[in-house]
């Protein structure tokens, strides 16, 4: 009888025991916090950078509200800040100092002469340009704006949903700094990318040029206003 | 008749007390482990009262379930499809037999020691 009650009471310890493993793991799912120094830096550092934006951002439209207070006029200061977004959004034209880049194909006595820029060349020129400090962009014609889509449509090249002009092809870039902007894209690896494709790339930079304005209408449609958690 | 419920006992402290988690992935084995384990149990005590225990058809009864259970699961996880359903069924239905008829040798012996009294 006593053995028995032994053997009972080994059994339900174990059973004891994967009950209480089985509950623990379960129950609480492990979340520690295993930043490092460097990481918690980091994350520090992010959080002062969108603090100081949105402070950036309180004193914008703490401005703007004196500018509402102190004059008489309203509509004036309206219009302004509506041009103000609308400048800042690419709907009107803008013109300064800048370089014009002109793609044709390199070689056209043998080999494949390409017909278009490949949608991938232009993604990859654009990121480029805005690494070296662009302030607007237009391809042809079509101003680049945040919702600018560049596709390859049956294999022509479509900007803002537009076919892209024929070679030579102008790239209108406003710089703070054309000279320097020019030689950033003298020696930059968008010319190896576009020789790749027998195309060449070459800057030239003006003191002034005027990039057309977005001139379709801009609809928004999947896009939200984010809701700040506290 | 204490001696198991201080097991229990030891067991939970000991599991709760010691920092030890099995992955996610295998807490459904566990689970189903338990279960085997909470099926032989009840059905050891089911043969206690009915007085047909015997030590070493509890003990292999108790570990060859457990593992049986374990080797369905994983052999169900490596055919995709749900084999430890299969485990749970069963045990889930033994359980319930051998607590029913373990509630029903106490009632009867209860009834019993009534009527002794009287």
């Amino acid at each position: 009888m006593k053995d028995r009650m032994i053997i009972f009471a080994i059994v339900t310890t174990i059973i004891g025991f994967m009950v209480a493993i089985q509950f623990k793991t379960t129950n609480e799912p492990v979340v520690r916090d295993t930043r490092d120094i460097l990481q918690l830096r980091q994350d520090l550092r992010l959080e002062k950078e969108r603090q100081q934006e949105l402070n950036e951002e309180i004193d914008k439209q703490l401005a703007l509200l004196n500018q509402f207070n102190q004059q008489d006029d309203l509509e004036d200061v309206m219009i302004d800040a509506l041009n103000d977004l609308k400048e800042r959004a690419g709907l009107t034209s803008v013109s300064g100092e800048g370089i014009i880049l002109e793609i044709k194909p390199l070689y056209t006595d043998y080999g494949f002469v390409p017909e278009t820029v490949p949608p991938h060349l232009l993604r990859f020129l654009i990121n480029e340009l805005n690494i070296y400090n662009a302030k607007e962009i237009a391809i042809g014609n079509e101003r680049i704006i945040s919702t600018s889509a560049i596709r390859d449509v049956n294999g022509v090249t479509h900007v803002n949903a537009k076919r892209i002009a024929t070679f030579p092809l102008q790239i209108k870039v406003l710089a703070n700094d054309a000279q320097k902007l020019h030689h950033e894209m003298v020696v930059s690896q968008s010319v190896e990318y576009f020789a790749i494709e027998n195309l060449s790339l070459k800057s030239t930079p003006v003191n002034f040029i005027t990039l057309p304005e977005y001139d379709q209408a801009l609809r928004v449609r999947y896009l939200q206003p984010i809701k700040e958690e506290s | 008749m204490w001696l198991p419920v201080l097991g229990l006992l030891i067991g939970l402290l000991l599991g709760l007390w010691t920092e030890f988690r099995i992955p996610d992935a295998y807490s459904s084995y566990l689970s189903i482990a338990v279960l085997a384990a909470l099926d032989t149990l009840f059905g050891g005590v089911r043969a206690h009262l009915q007085n047909i225990f015997e030590e070493k058809v509890f003990v292999t009864g108790f570990f060859s379930n457990i593992l049986l259970a374990a080797s369905l699961a994983f052999l169900g996880v490596h055919l995709g499809v749900d084999l430890y359903l299969a485990a749970i069924f069963a045990f889930g239905v033994r359980l319930f037999n051998n607590i029913a008829v373990i509630r029903r040798i106490l009632l009867s012996k209860w009834t019993a020691n009534q009527e002794k009294e009287n």
